[in-house]
Formats: structure tokens, sequence, C-alpha cells
């Protein structure tokens, strides 16, 4: 036994490596999905240990929901030199623990230091792992991972030869394996280990034959045998570790089932499908790999690794998602909903290393480059590796590169302004939200006490508001459609539910929402993001549920991670200190008998792999070509269509200019004018969601065409038809540019006076809570009515209200609903069918509609696929017959633009045509007019809305039409103002104080007379929303 | 082991047995006498509870007030006297101070000084007032409350005298009022006149800070309103401007600045428009825009549910009479206008010109709209999109509709 030289290559690819990925995780790992979740959770072991509740996410959920050594290393670290330094940190213990990692697993593989040494050094350059940590970063994946795989070589020792001091590192490393990620050693168990202890035996086995041929299914069953209590200790042992490491998080687990529905992951799709997703999660991870698959599969079915090959295989198949139905059917419904996939074909790729790096030794110095060399030349040769070390080179640029041309995540946000307003003048002592964070909201989190209703690790959902919706984050929800937006909805109607006060809006998106819920802009931080405030919403309690678990649990937790990594560094260290100083001389490793010696790579395999590679280049070519066609403007009337409404969606006019017309004589200068001034839901906060194109009269050089497009808005869902004709030019498409109205403001420059308002906070600079003399009166409002009724099966609080005070009120109504029994059955929030902000002696129609999360028994009313326009049927005892108001005034002083008016009215066939008019200064983004219904007798029926998709310019018209309901299905079910209360007060006695010689006719003399199906009278009232407040 | 067990068990056995008797002690009480024969004091005092025993034994004082209990213990021991002195915070706390001496438990005397409150030192005074607005009228008021205490913090006796002042334009009135149950309160009536009303109070020398109410105005009342524009033509570009004059309350008050006036505008045709504005110095302003065919509008103005104005009225004449349209190009290309308007000028861009296209059988096939732009409007009608043929045309600009049946031909 003499010692053995240093492996050059190994140490290489740990400078490289270091070098590559140390430096690049600091532009790439704080853009990454997940490496700030596990800051995050740091954060709450660095604050408190052993306290495993952590109130900021979610009202308040466990960390023991998921494993803790990686977060709790962070934690100590972030001692040394904060969390940030604590998550690199770990980062680049990562990436020596994966390189060191794949070349002892390429060592136990192969049995040749020379290819282990080409393993690590392939490992530096996979594209799997700089996707795995530059754009997932998946921190204790990797970490996981990479002790499992030092493991592999002690367990093979293990088994091989019984001694104890290799049980003891193996079950020392296990251990690390287990409290770093779970899934990893559940599934590395099955995946990983079960093939190695086929192939231990395999080689036991071998060495009791001279040949593989002789090694028959008997030999093997006898070996296996004899193995058995190794086997079997390993296992049991392996079992024990996961369970009680962990065993918290299996008690939390069975404490709190993941009630969540499961959330739409891109891992599960049809690749062939949403291409985007095939990119992320199968090219990418595979990259050159394709290529060289049949290879991989002629070495893993060969006799010694047959195990491996079978796990290979499932592990391909399974991480093809959605795209074949074999996932689904292997995993079953529940796991295949619950498992992101990916991980599949991350350790399908990781498992492929050893034989991707003997590959790549034949292929430089072994006998698969004499074969080449014989049959195709030298020159071949060399480009051919050219080639393969090139497309790894791509795909790892590629890969890194990814977040840089195509952001996964919002520009990196400044975040102390935010926590410097979070914890001034106790603005922490109520919950905030952010809009359009990303992953980035768990930065936030980390660094301030203050609470919020989101979170960003959706297991640990309790809320069933939240675990009832496929959403990822409330933060994101314009990314989840009809139902993130619902979602959102909900939230912010009935904040005072959650005690949410703050929102911090990195989005313009979302503004139009937040007004119309009743939120109002407080003010602009200086890192540009906009706080909205909501008024009228209670601090947190200052005692908070909890959820308590025994102080065991709370010491295994806080204490056995450490524990473990302590004691597998102490047992291992010795041998790590010999290996790396070559101080003593080792004992040869059993498997290193097993080196092959290379001499004839089979040229049928060859030649296979360059048929295999033709078909995959053809595909990828096929690809392109898909691509090209598709993308193809101006093809046909349907792709120039399609591109135009593309270049809007994404606000490129001088792409959309160049498909109009050339002989329209629309310059680009015109184009961009006439587009700059259109504003309104549509043109500034509308993601297009769907489009289309119906083309008919088609003539060689002519068409029309019908664009039917829906477009997500924060408010509701618009569906948009639009007609274009088309011409075609010079073997070109174009569209017929539309004539854009003419229209000019009667005045040049001109004057308006207004009554504005200011409210100071406090007067006094005092952190005590309140002082008595700073304390506005609460404006008084007055409910003129009020009605339950149920219309299409839908129960509906309407009414009308006056701010009867003399400075301007915001409104907050809230209604709850009762059955005969008095038993309380709904409660929510009037959401946008109100004006809530109003002047003095304003009226306001407002209905209340009782939505999903109003219901008191939310988990077995909601319908399972989500719709906010659909409303929850009710079993007949439950039926609603007796309600009350609780209304409350705040004094409002923005948002209190009024000057539209109703300029023209028409009543047509196809509905009422109207036309507004803007006669004041602010721009009006989105204009809502509130219609409400009224009975021959003038009594209210019913309130509807309508958003107009253009805004009104200043001294400009605007268009709308509106189609009237139909309300013969109507029922009034009570109609009373007894159960009325406005800040706390009887209505009544309000109203007898504040307007007792009321003159009832003023409201019948406003409304408009209109023969519909079911009522005679209608009022317009209109409320604005402005986007750009001067 | 066997014989750990038994000692175990023997060690359980004897640990329940009991004492057989248990020992009567006798205690002798000293006789006490009290010294200190003052019984009132003023809160801020120094009290002293001197004692005189027959016997140095161990002696406690236990004290109670309204606070709650404390045990004491002597201050000093001079031969056969005892001193206690009370700890500020009992000496401080005006009410009745209850004391017992104990010894051993048992008590040898008791009593009870009483504290009065402190008039001498300076008096503070803690005062509130609410709501900080009112309406003008006769039913609402604020109230105004004053707790006057004594440097301690003790509230004054009852029927102390509490001086309130408050002003209100050019008046200040003062009055008097005394505490009850530690508290003043007066109820500062609203005036028929809107503004502010301040309030001080006073007791014994000492001021409390200003406070004040606003007296809003009540509930405006009828009135009148005027339109008024540049001209009285509907061109559909000019601004017609609403005035109200100034509106005010029952008690002549200008309406709060910001309340909202809807203006409720009837057309011939039955629509119901309208336009709103806020007041400032009771005075509001609406506007809207004149419309683009002649009209008779009927103007009336509202305060919800409290005030309504004078209907007025306001005629449009036809700005634009008549206009012309010329077919040329195969007919394909149409020229509408010039439009002229009442001076004959050209009239501003944005008139809104729309083409009824109908085919021979008079089927509809489509709408073309457009709108003005120095005085006419084109409308080009490719022979893509409408084959030669015979058509019907109905144009209808500025409220005024024309029909042409027109063979189109080339290209």
């Amino acid at each position: 036994m003499k010692a053995e030289k240093t492996n050059t290559l190994l140490i290489l690819s740990l400078i490289v490596g270091l070098a590559f990925h140390g430096s690049a995780i600091f532009f790439t790992l704080e853009y990454t999905y997940d490496a700030l979740i596990h800051l995050f959770f740091a954060d709450s072991y660095a604050d408190s240990w052993f306290d495993p509740w952590e109130y900021r996410w979610y009202t308040g959920f466990t960390v023991q929901s998921y494993p803790p050594l990686v977060h709790q290393t962070i934690a100590i670290l972030s001692y040394i030199g904060g969390l940030k330094f604590g998550m690199f940190t770990v980062a680049l213990i990562g990436i020596v623990l994966f390189i060191t990692g794949a070349y002892r697993y390429t060592l136990l593989m192969t049995g040749s230091r020379r290819i282990a040494g080409y393993g690590s050094v392939l490992a530096v350059f996979s594209s799997t792992f700089v996707e795995t940590l530059h754009i997932f970063g998946q921190l204790p994946s990797i970490v996981a991972l990479s002790v499992l795989m030092h493991s592999m070589t002690e367990i093979y020792l293990y088994i091989k030869t019984g001694k104890f001091k290799y049980f003891l590192t193996t079950i020392s490393m296990l251990a690390v394996t287990v409290t770093c990620h779970h899934v990893t050693p559940i599934f590395g168990m099955v995946f990983f280990l079960a093939p190695l202890i086929g192939m231990v035996v395999m080689d036991a086995a071998r060495e009791q034959v001279d040949s593989y041929k002789e090694l028959t299914f008997k030999v093997f069953w006898k070996t296996t045998l004899k193995h058995f209590w190794r086997i079997a200790t390993f296992g049991g042992s392996g079992l024990f570790l996961i369970i009680f490491c962990i065993f918290p998080y299996w008690y939390n687990s069975k404490r709190n089932p993941i009630t969540q529905v499961p959330i739409p992951h891109g891992s599960r799709d049809n690749f062939l499908e949403i291409t985007s997703s095939g990119l992320v999660f199968f090219l990418i991870p595979w990259g050159v790999l394709l290529f060289i698959l049949p290879y991989f599969f002629y070495r893993y079915y060969s006799k010694r690794y047959i195990f491996f090959g079978l796990s290979f295989t499932m592990l391909t198949i399974l991480g093809t998602g959605g795209t074949t139905p074999i996932p689904l059917m292997l995993l079953g419904e529940t796991a295949f909903n619950i498992l992101t996939l990916d991980r599949f074909t991350l350790w399908a790729t990781i498992m492929a290393l050893p034989i991707f790096a003997e590959f790549g030794y034949r292929m430089v110095e072994g006998d698969l480059k004499i074969l080449i060399q014989q049959k195709f030349g030298e020159v071949y040769h060399r480009i051919l590796g050219g080639l393969i070390a090139g497309g790894m080179l791509f795909m790892v640029l590629f890969t890194m590169t990814l977040g840089y041309f195509r952001p996964s995540q919002p520009a990196q946000i400044r975040m102390l302004p935010i926590v410097n307003f979070l914890g001034a003048d106790s603005h922490d002592s109520w919950r905030y939200l952010p809009l359009g964070f990303g992953d980035q909201m768990a930065w936030l989190s980390a660094q301030t006490n203050a609470q919020t209703v989101d979170g960003n690790y959706h297991s640990a959902r309790r809320l069933p508001e939240l675990t009832t919706r496929a959403i990822e984050r409330i933060e994101n929800s314009k990314f989840r459609g009809v139902e993130g937006i619902g979602s959102l909805q909900q939230f912010l109607t009935v904040p005072d539910k959650y005690n949410l006060k703050y929102i911090f809006s990195n989005d313009k998106f979302y503004d139009p929402i937040l007004y119309y819920c009743g939120w109002q802009r407080l003010q602009q931080l200086e890192n540009g993001i906009m706080v909205w405030e909501k008024l009228n919403v209670a601090p947190i309690p200052q005692i908070q549920p909890k959820q308590d678990v025994p102080t065991i649990m709370k010491i295994m937790w806080g204490i056995i991670p450490i524990l473990t990594v302590i004691l597998a560094f102490f047992i291992n260290v010795q041998m790590i200190w010999v290996r790396l100083l070559k101080s003593k001389a080792v004992e040869e490793s059993p498997f290193k008998k097993f080196v092959l010696p290379y001499k004839k790579f089979p040229s049928k395999l060859l030649m296979f792999s360059h048929v295999w590679a033709l078909i995959v280049l053809v595909c990828i070519s096929y690809g392109i070509y898909l691509f090209y066609i598709k993308n193809t403007a101006q093809h046909s009337p349907k792709n120039v269509m399609t591109a135009y409404y593309d270049a809007l969606d994404f606000k490129e006019f001088k792409r959309a200019h160049s498909y109009l017309d050339p002989d329209s004589n629309v310059t680009i200068a015109q184009y961009m004018l006439e587009v700059s001034v259109t504003d309104g839901i549509l043109s500034s906060y509308a993601k297009m969601d769907s489009l289309g194109v119906e083309i008919y009269d088609v003539t060689k050089n002519s068409a029309k065409a019908k664009v039917a497009t829906r477009w997500i808005t924060p408010l509701e869902n618009v569906f948009h038809n639009d007609y274009h004709e088309l011409i075609k030019q010079k073997g070109k498409w174009y569209i017929k540019p539309s004539k854009f109205d003419n229209d000019i403001p009667p005045d040049q420059l001109f004057t308006q006076n207004g009554t504005t308002f200011y409210n100071h906070g406090r007067r006094k600079i005092t952190t005590q809570e309140t002082y008595h003399e700073d304390v506005l009166k609460q404006p008084v409002l007055e409910i003129l009515t009020a009605k339950l009724v149920n219309y299409k099966g839908q129960y509906s609080i309407i009414g009308e209200l006056q701010n009867v005070d003399n400075s301007p009120a915001d409104v907050v109504i809230k209604a709850t609903l009762y059955n005969d029994d008095n038993k309380e059955l709904a409660s929510f929030n009037a959401k946008h069918q109100v004006k809530h902000k109003l002047m003095p002696k304003e009226t306001t129609a407002f209905k209340i509609n009782f939505e999903g999360i109003a219901w008191s028994s939310t988990k077995d009313t909601i319908p399972p696929t989500f719709n906010p326009d659909e409303f929850t049927p009710l079993n007949f005892e439950e039926q609603p017959t007796k309600f009350n108001i609780q209304s409350a005034g705040n004094t409002a002083n923005t948002d209190l633009y009024k000057y539209v008016a109703l300029q023209d009215l028409e009543f047509t066939d196809q509905g009422i045509n109207g036309v507004l008019f803007n006669s004041g200064v602010q721009e009006v983004t989105i204009p809502q007019l509130i219609v409400s219904y009224y009975d021959k007798d003038n009594e209210l029926l019913w309130v509807d809305h309508k958003f107009v998709p253009e805004g009104v310019r200043i001294q400009r018209k605007q268009f709308f039409n509106y189609k009237p309901l139909e309300l013969d299905s109507l029922t009034v079910i009570n109609s009373s103002l007894k159960n009325c209360f406005v800040n706390g007060l009887p209505n009544k006695a309000i109203a007898d104080k504040v307007f007792p010689k009321r003159v009832y006719e003023h409201g019948p003399k406003q409304t408009q007379p209109y023969k519909g199906v079911g009522y005679d009278f209608i009022k317009i009232e209109i409320n604005n929303y402005i986007g750009n407040p001067k | 082991m066997r014989y750990i067990l038994i000692s175990f068990i023997s060690f359980l056995l004897f640990s329940c047995s009991s004492k057989e008797k248990q020992q009567i002690i006798t205690v002798e009480h000293p006789l006490v006498t009290i010294e200190s024969k003052k019984t009132e004091y003023i809160a801020g005092d120094h009290i002293k509870l001197v004692f005189k025993t027959s016997k140095v034994v161990d002696l406690k004082l236990q004290l109670k007030n309204a606070y709650g209990n404390v045990l004491i213990n002597p201050t000093e021991i001079n031969g056969a006297l005892i001193n206690f002195n009370i700890p500020k915070n009992y000496s401080r706390l005006a009410g009745p101070c209850h004391w017992k001496l104990l010894h051993t438990g048992n008590t040898l005397l008791n009593g009870t000084v009483s504290i009065a409150t402190n008039k001498t030192e300076m008096t503070h005074l803690e005062s509130y007032f609410g709501p900080r607005s009112v309406t003008a009228g006769y039913n609402d008021y604020s109230m105004l409350t004053i707790a006057p205490t004594d440097v301690y913090d003790n509230p004054l006796d009852n029927d102390t005298p509490v001086t309130i002042k408050y002003q209100f334009l050019e008046n200040i009135s003062d009055l008097q009022v005394t505490t009850e149950n530690f508290i003043a309160w007066y109820n500062v009536r609203s005036t028929t006149k809107s503004g502010r009303i301040l309030v001080t109070s006073e007791c014994n020398g000492t001021t409390s800070k200003e406070l004040t109410t606003i007296v809003f105005p009540s509930n405006a009342t009828n009135f009148n309103i005027s339109a008024s524009s540049a001209h009285n033509y509907a061109d559909g570009n000019q601004i017609l401007t609403f005035k109200s004059d100034i509106i005010r309350d029952e008690f002549g008050n200008m309406v709060s600045d910001g309340t909202l006036v809807t203006f409720v505008i009837k057309n011939e045709k039955g629509a119901h428009l309208y336009t709103v504005g806020t007041t400032l110095n009771g005075i509001v302003e609406a506007r809207t825009l004149h419309p683009d065919y002649p009209a008779k509008w009927e103007v009336q103005a509202f305060i919800t549910g409290a005030a309504q104005s004078n209907l007025t009225n306001f005629n449009f004449q036809s700005a634009i009479k008549d206009y012309p349209v010329t077919f040329s190009k195969g007919n394909r290309h149409i020229e509408i206008g010039s439009f002229e308007s009442f001076m004959n000028q050209l009239v501003p861009d944005g008139i809104l010109v729309q083409l009824d296209i109908y085919n021979k059988d008079l089927k509809f096939i489509e709408t073309k709209k457009t709108t003005t732009k120095n005085g006419s409007s084109t409308i080009y009608l490719g022979a893509y999109f409408l084959p030669n043929g015979t058509y019907t045309f109905k144009i209808k600009a500025a409220g005024i509709t024309k029909e042409y049946t027109k063979k189109l031909h080339g290209n």
C-alpha cells in the first residue's frame, strides 16, 4: 500500500468551481426562486432558535415544516456577518461538497481515480447543477444531494466489508442528509441507495466467480442472503434516522396535514405544449447529455450497474412531467400534484455523471478516441470533442444568463425605506402585503418584525382562504389570472379580518383594484414603492394565537441537526484528513478492483449514437423551424393580427407600427402620439390573456379580421372585440390603421377652483398612542336604504348611503347575514360597487356580494374550481333572512375627484349609449359607472356597475355603452334599516339628529325613467380612478 | 435489591406517621397605646404614628388605602416609643388611610387617619372637549369636562368652583360651575352662526390649555342657479357653466366648503344627464359640454335631502344648418363637409360623422365612424371591401341625417 498521488483534476475542478460558481452566486443567488425563502427561515432561527412558531407569514406558521439544517447553519453564520453572509457561505460549502461528492461517487462507480477526476470537472460544468444553484437556488437540496453522494462510498464499504467504522460514517452522513432535506433521502433511498446496494451485492457475487458470464441469478441470490443482515441493519438505521432526526417535522405533518390545493408547476406541464417549461425542466438540465443518452443506457444496463439502469430509466421518465401519462400513473394523483418533478430530472442527470465522466475519459484518452480516429479520422475526433465541450459551455452560459435575458424576478428592490417605514410610527402594529415583489418578499420579511398575510412557503399555509387557492403567493396573483386576482380581491375587500393596513406596491397593475376596494395612496417611498393604506382597520391584537409543540420537540429540533453535523465532522474528519494530506497510506478500497480496462468501444454503439444524435438534431431544428413559422409576422392575415396584438400587449409600438399599411401615411411619430394619448384600463393595466383571430371575407389581397381578446385586468376580465381590415402588398400582409378621434377640447388654458383637504396625522411629535386633541371626529354617514335581495340565486345587500357630515368621508360598509334563528351565516364588505370616498352630502349606491371566504363554513362552500364571479349556492336551512350593516366613516382627504359629467344619453336597442365629459383638471384613467335600478315607486331594487375601458381625458368626451339588466327574477327578501349602524351608533338616531327635515323626493327627482324588465327607473353614478394624480 | 426495597417501604411508612402532640405556644402581647393624637392631615404632609409599648417586641403596621395594603416596619425605636413613618405613596393619596398595629398576626390597635386634598399647593387641570365639531343650530353641543386635581393627583372636593370661559366671534363668556363627583362639566351649545368656539377653564388659579370645536353650517336651504356660456349654439365644443348664488343654511351661514351639488339636466328626449360641483364660499360651479345637436335643457340642482334650486332652461340652437356630401372616384371617395358653423366658420375638429352602409335590398352591411378634421371628413370605400354594385348610404352628423343611393364602380 502506498500513498496515492494528489488527483490534479479534482484540485483543478475545485479551484475552477469555487472561482466560477463562487463568484457567480453573488450575482444570481438573490434572484433565484428559493434562496431568499431559506434566508427567511434562517432569520427565524436566528431570532428565536428554539421557538418554531413564526408569526410573520400566513398569520403564523411553524418552521418545523421544513428540515432545518441549512437554515440553522445560515442562522449561526449570520451571527458573524449577517444573513446574506451566511447564505453565501453555505452556498460555497455546497459547491465544494457537490464537486467532491461527484468525485467520490464517480470513483465509487468506476473505480478509477482518473475517471473520477473527469467526473469532478464535469460536475462543475453540469448545466443541471448550474440551474439548481443559480436559477432555482435550492440550497438544502444541493447540500443534501452532495452529502448523499459522499455517503454512498461509505455505504458501499459498510455493506461490502461489514466494518463498524464504516457503519458509523454511513449513518453520520445520512443523518446530515436527512436534516438538510427530507425528500432527498426518502427518494434517495429508493433511487440511489437501493441500486447501490444491488451493485455491492453484484460486486461481492462477482468476486466469487471468474467472470460476469458465470454470475447467474443463483449466485447473486446467495450473495444477497449472505449480506442480508448488513443490508437490513443499514436499511433499518436509515429509516430510523429519517424518522428520528426530523421527528418534529413528521409530528407537524401529522398535526397540520398539507391542505393546500395543488399549485400548478411548470415541471408537471406537457413539455411539447408549453415549450418554456420544456426548456427549463428538460432541455437545460439534460443539456449535452441528451446526445449521449444511448451510451448511458448501454452502460447502465450492463450487469454490474443493472439496478442503476432501472433507477435511471425511472428517473428519466418521471422527469418528463406531463409530457407522457406515465409519471401520473406511477406516482398517483396526489403525489404527482404535490411533488415538483424537476427533482427527478436533477437526480437522473446527477446519476448519469459517472458514466458521462467515463465517456469523457474514453473520448479524450481511451478506446473511443482510437475507434473514432480509426473510423472517421483525427480531425473528426477533434471536431466532435470540440462540439461536445462547446455544447457544454454553451449550456452553462445559456443557463447562467437566462435570468439576465428573461428575468424571472422584478429588479432588486432597496428594502431599507420599507423597513424604516414599517418600523416608524407603529406601522408594524398592522399587517402589510407586498405586491409585485417576487421572491424578494422573503428578504423584506426577514428584515422586519412586521407581519404579512402572504408568505412564500405554501406548504405551511393554514388560512383556508389561501389553502383553497391554487396560487403561489398573493403578491404575484396577476400571473394566476382570474383565480389569482379573485383571491387578491377577497383579501383587499375585508382587510380588517386580517388586520391588513399597508400595501407596498411595486407593480402599478394592481393600483386600480386597490382604489376600487377602498384603499388610498399614502406616499411613495424613496425606492419608488407606493404605499397604500386602508382606513378603519384595527391593529393586530396583543395576544395572538399560536400552535405550541411539546418542549422536547423544540429541543430536538434545535439540537439534533447541528449535532449531526458535528458528529459527522468528528467521525469523518480523520479519514478526510488522511485522504487529503496523504499522510498515511490508506487501504485499497474494494471497489477499485472493478475498474474496467476500456479496451474496445463497441462500434455498433458508436454508430447508434450518431443516429441518435442526428435524431436529436433534427428534432431541435424542427422546433426552431416551427418557432420561426409561427413568429413570421406578415406571412398570413392571422399572423399579422397576432403579431400586432402581441406588440401592443408588450407596448412595442414601433413594431406594431411596422404592421400598418405603409400607404396609409401614418408616420411612426403620429402613431406614437396617438397611442400615447389613449389611457384606460386596457392600455395601462391589462395583460392579454387570450387572443382569438377570426379571418373572413378573404380575397387574394384583402381580408377582414374580427379579433376577440380577453384581457386580465386587476378589476375583472375584459372581453373586447375589434374589427380590422387587412391588405396584402408585395407578399406581405398589413393592417389598415383605424381612424383616431380628432376631437379637440374647447379651451387651451382654463382654471378651476376647488376645496382640498389635509389631515395632519398628529401634530405633536410623540410616541404616545394617540393624542386626544388630534383625534378627528368620524364623519357621520346616513344609510338611506338597505335591502337583502336574491338575484339569480345570489344573495346581496344593496342600499344607498349619504355622507351627511361637513368633511369628506372614507366609507367602509360591512354586512352580515343571519337566518331565521339568528345564526350568523356570512359577513363581507362592500368591494367596488360603492364610491368609497364621499364629499359632504354626496350619496352613493352600494352592493355587497358575499364571495367565497365570506361564508362561515368556508371550506365546504368554496367550489373546487374557483371563480370570483361565481357564488356559493346555499342549502335551504341556511337561507339568509336578516342582515346587519355596520358602516364607518373616516375623514378622507384624497381621491375626491368628482368632475366627470354625464353629457349625453341615448336609449337604443343595443343598450344605453352615453357620453362622459371630464370638466376638471385631472385625467381620469378608469371611469366606473354605478347603475342603480328602481321600481315604479322609486324603491331601490338592484345595483350594478360597469368599468369603462378607456379613460376620459381632460375636457374630452368618452363614449360608453351599457346593456341594462333584466330583473324579473329578483326578489327582495328583507328591506329594513333596523339593524343598520353608523360608526357604532344606530342609523335612526343619526338620521333624526343630523337630517331631521330630510326631503325624500330629491332621490326620485334624480332618477332616469327607463322602462326595463322588472324596473322603471335607473340612476347612473360615476366613480373615477385617477392613475397619476397631479 | 430486596434490602433496598424493604428499607424504601419502611421509609414510606415512617414518613406517614405524625408527631404525637403539637406544642402549645403562648404569646404575651405587650400593652400598646398611641401617642400621636393628630388624625387629620393634608395630602403630602409628613405623617408619623408613634406608639408607646410596654415591651419592645416585633411590631408591624399595616396600612390600607384606596391603592391597597402594605405592611411596614418601625422606622425608629426610641425606648418604649415606636415610630412609624407613613410612606409617601400613602401620605399623598387623599381619603381615609386605615392602620392596624400587628404583633405576631394579632391586631393590637387600629385606627384611621383622614388625609384631605391639598388645596394649598398648585392645582392641576385635566380637560376634555368633544366632539371636535358640531352643527350650527339649537340641537348640537360639545361637552367640556374638567377634572381638577391637587398636586398629587387627588381630585378636588365636590363643589370646588371651576371657571369656564369660551369665546365665539367677539363674545367671551365665562361662567362658574362646581365639581361634582370629582369632575366639572359643561355643554357648550352650538351657535347659529358657524365658526370656531375656543374654550378654556380655570380652577384655583390654574388655567387649562385651549380647546376648540368647530361649528359647521347646518344643512343647506334652497338656492338659485344660472347657466352661462360663450354662446348658445350646439357646436359640441363649448363649455356650459352652471353657477349658484351663495348657498346658505337656515341661519344664514354659507354651507361648508366641498359640499357636493348635483345638477340634473333633462333634455328634450327625456334623458337625465348630470354634472356635479362642490361649493367654495357657498357658491357651486359645475360644467359640462354643449351638445352637438339642437337641444332644450332643463336644469335643476340638488343637495340631496337638504335643498334644491330653481329650474333653469338653456336652449341650444343648431350651429350646423346643413353640410354637403360629395362622391367621387367611382363614388368610392366620400367627402362629408365642409361643416360650417353659425358664422359660416369651419367647425372645430372632432364632430362625429357616422356612415351606415346598406346593400340595394336595404340590408345593413356595416357602420363606419370618423370625426371631422379641418371642417370635413373623408371616407374611402376600397374595392377590396365593397365590390362594385349599388348601395344605400346613411350619413349622420350634427343631428342631421342624409341618405344616398349610389352605384360603386372602379377601384
